[in-house]
């Protein structure tokens, strides 16, 4: 069976999830970087990082969609370097392949895509690169402080270069909301008032939002937004909570508009669900900063310009506010490329130059993890997506103001590949009413548990 | 004779070198692999130790891969009788018919089988989607119900409806063309009997197909234990468990949780499995 021809067909069906969360060093960071923008973007001196010599090909493995524009630009610049992306298969599609290269030695890509809560697991097969030795570490102050603790979880080693972030906005199509007398929300309570009157105007023909069963990193990030921690080391161990407090306020929310039909429960990135927004049949949907860029791009600019983001609802309107994250993404140097420098210098320029940080910003809302990429008055271009998808709005304003607002110490773990997939099995259950909220969490918790454990790890619980 | 032996080693060679590189090293590999089991200390990267049965003690016990084996054996048991009737009806139903309508049904049957599976699945995933499906929508006009391809109870149905699909066709011309090997004196001198359409089906197609049947019925079940590519298609478009197939499992074993170790025990102990089914079968067919 050809994997490569299943993953781009794939890749048709479900794009999927990049970006991921946001910062406090934005709270630093941002201001001072903002004044210099004004009249330049701040790049680092990439001739610090020179390639190998002679002409050299770099295999790049990524399913962000436009990378090959930026991947001309890096051409253009270095006319000895030829760069062939190679999109694999969105997320875990991809992560299968690379763990089999990694495992067999060759045949993997010189750069990969790796998303935040999946670097872990591939840390811990010792076939990525440390970057540090390469310089890395002086790039530290080009990025959004909580992406380095991301991708240097010692920090010491580093094992990639942040690309993205995707904290996290309420979505909603401004056409369905005015054609139906509904307000934006500003709390969760408000969210299901307003799903209750849509229910009763639209005949329960047009949903409220999508419910994401299959992409536990999207449930997460509400979970995240609501104050969960689900790991964490503790010395020699780790620590593993999947059915925190938190998670079980957010998943008995929205279990209870399940039952009562306000939301779709689509899977993400597939026909039906673009069908299901394009069409007019949802009328919001909870998306990372990446959200409208993919959106846009997936939807072909049908719908464009009806859309508008607004922040997440909270908990109660008095309550600092508060955002989750989902996704986001690194690349990743392999051990086993041939050009080691030629790759890092990729790496550092696609995610710091002010030519590709724009350019993947536009063609498929990659939300930059640069500090001078979030500072440059160009991610606003009403002309251009995601903005134009959001009938113009700058839509950058209200996710950096979102990633300001996310809880930076999050870590993951390296076994959370099955977390991910798990998580699937026991939504399956919720909606099918076979388990309860608190039962689908504490399955979650257990059989992932119960993985870890016998691929020995030692793992807590608290 | 050693010239001889010889000159059938020269003859053998090309077959011997792809059979121990793409297919005797791989199995001697696994099974070195499944020896090993990880080691961690704190939180870094594991340490393969040698574990010696470690790993098949482990799969013996592992509720998840057993159900896997379970779902397989209610597959084989349900799918491959469907698919071995309706292709031996429709070869009958062919072997009587003439012209070109037998031509187009021949191709018809047969294309399905010349579609690669990943794209059949796809596609079949889209007719399997919930809202999309034209099934449902027909479903939906008729009575406004809908069936949920992909829920957990219906997915492996969902799943041995596409292998039909794609494998009835193949078997049937496998066993028009044994059909046409029969000799038509068998016929007229049944007619000459007195014999009725029914009983030449019976005393005369129907066992002279056997031998043809039963390679097929091996061919299936063998198919059945490899079962991979259509649940892994739909995996995306909705829950499809970890465990539909064994040989899925195994593949996320090795390469969502790169638990190479562990897999290699499972992919060992699922050939085992298969040979033991399988083996007593063909030992029949080659003395018969």
């Amino acid at each position: 069976m050809n994997h490569l021809i299943i993953c781009r067909l794939f890749s048709r069906f479900c794009p999927r999830q990049v970006g991921v969360a946001f910062l406090l060093g934005a709270l630093v960071g941002l201001p001072l970087v903002s004044i210099s923008a004004q009249e330049a973007f701040k790049e680092p001196d990439f001739s610090k990082f020179p390639a190998e010599s002679g002409p050299i090909t770099l295999e790049v493995w990524s399913w962000v969609s436009g990378l090959d524009k930026a991947a001309k630009l890096f051409e253009q610049a270095y006319p000895d370097i030829k760069v062939h992306v190679n999109n694999v298969g969105g997320g875990p599609a991809e992560y299968q392949k690379l763990q089999t290269a990694i495992k067999a030695g060759s045949g993997g890509p010189d750069v990969a895509q790796i998303e935040y809560d999946f670097l872990p697991s591939f840390i811990v097969t010792d076939g990525l690169a440390d970057l540090s030795k390469s310089g890395a570490n002086d790039l530290k102050a080009y990025f959004v402080p909580w992406t380095w603790g991301q991708v240097s979880p010692d920090g010491k080693a580093v094992y990639g270069i942040p690309q993205d972030t995707g904290p996290m906005a309420l979505l909603y199509n401004k056409k369905t909301f005015d054609q139906y007398g509904l307000t934006v929300p500003k709390t969760w309570e408000e969210f299901a008032q307003q799903a209750e009157k849509l229910a009763q105007a639209s005949n329960g023909k047009v949903k409220m939002t999508n419910f994401f069963p299959t992409h536990a990193p999207w449930f997460i990030s509400l979970a995240w937004a609501s104050g969960a921690e689900l790991f964490k080391t503790e010395g020699d161990s780790w620590v593993q909570t999947l059915n925190h407090p938190a998670c079980e306020k957010v998943l008995t929310y929205w279990d209870g508009l399940i039952k009562k039909k306000l939301v779709s429960t689509i899977p993400g990135f597939s026909a039906e669900f673009y069908n299901g927004i394009g069409s007019g049949q949802i009328a919001s949907s909870i998306e990372a900063a990446w959200g409208p860029g993919v959106l846009a791009a997936s939807l072909n600019d049908k719908t464009s310009g009806e859309w508008l983001v607004t922040p997440l609802p909270q908990w109660a309107k008095d309550q600092p506010f508060r955002s989750g994250n989902w996704g986001g993404s690194c690349n990743v140097v392999l051990k086993q490329s041939k050009h080691l420098k030629a790759a890092f210098l990729f790496s550092v320029w696609l995610n710091t130059a002010k030519g590709p940080v724009m350019s993947n910003w536009n063609s498929y809302g990659i939300f930059p993890a640069s500090l001078a990429g979030l500072a440059s008055p160009d991610l606003h271009q009403p002309d251009k997506n995601p903005s134009k998808f959001c009938g113009g709005q700058n839509v950058g304003e209200v996710y950096s103001d979102a990633s300001k607002a996310v809880n930076v110490d999050f870590a993951w773990a390296p076994w959370f590949a099955f977390v991910n997939d798990n998580y699937n099995k026991q939504i399956e259950a919720l909606i099918g009413g076979k388990a309860t909220p608190k039962q689908a969490l504490d399955a979650w918790q257990d059989e992932s548990l119960k993985n870890a454990k016998g691929d020995g790890y030692e793992v807590k619980v608290k | 004779m050693r010239q001889h032996r010889k000159t059938a080693f020269l003859f053998l060679a090309p077959f011997l070198t792809v059979f121990v590189a793409f297919y005797l090293t791989p199995v001697i590999y696994a099974i070195y692999l499944s020896l090993f089991i990880r080691k961690r200390v704190g939180i870094g990267p594991a340490k393969e130790v040698l574990g010696g049965m470690a790993n098949y003690v482990r799969a013996v016990q592992d509720g998840d891969f057993l159900n896997g084996l379970k779902n397989m054996f209610v597959f084989g048991v349900v799918q491959v009788p469907v698919m071995l009737g309706l292709a031996i009806v429709l070869a009958l139903l062919l072997a009587e018919s003439r012209g070109i309508f037998m031509k187009v049904c021949r191709t018809t049957f047969f294309m399905p089988y010349g579609i690669p599976s990943a794209i059949g699945a796809l596609i079949w995933g889209y007719l399997y989607s919930p809202n999309l499906s034209p099934f449902n929508q027909v479903l939906g006009a008729l009575h406004g119900g809908a069936i949920e391809f992909l829920s957990p109870g219906v997915v492996l149905f969902s799943i041995a409806n596409i292998v039909t699909w794609t494998w009835t066709g193949y078997n049937m011309i496998t066993l028009f063309a044994a059909l046409q090997n029969i000799p038509t004196e068998l016929y007229e001198a049944a007619r000459v009997d007195g014999a009725t359409h029914w009983d030449i089906v019976r005393s005369i197609k129907i066992p002279l197909l056997m031998p043809t049947l039963k390679l097929l019925f091996i061919f299936s079940v063998i198919g059945t234990s490899q079962l991979f590519t259509e649940a892994f298609v739909l995996r995306p478009l909705g829950y499809v468990a970890d465990n539909i197939t064994p040989n899925l499992y195994l593949y996320l074993t090795a390469a969502r949780d790169a638990n190479y170790s562990y897999a290699g025990a499972l992919a060992i102990l699922l050939a085992l499995l298969i040979f033991v089914i399988s083996g007593p079968f063909l030992r029949r067919i080659s003395s018969s």
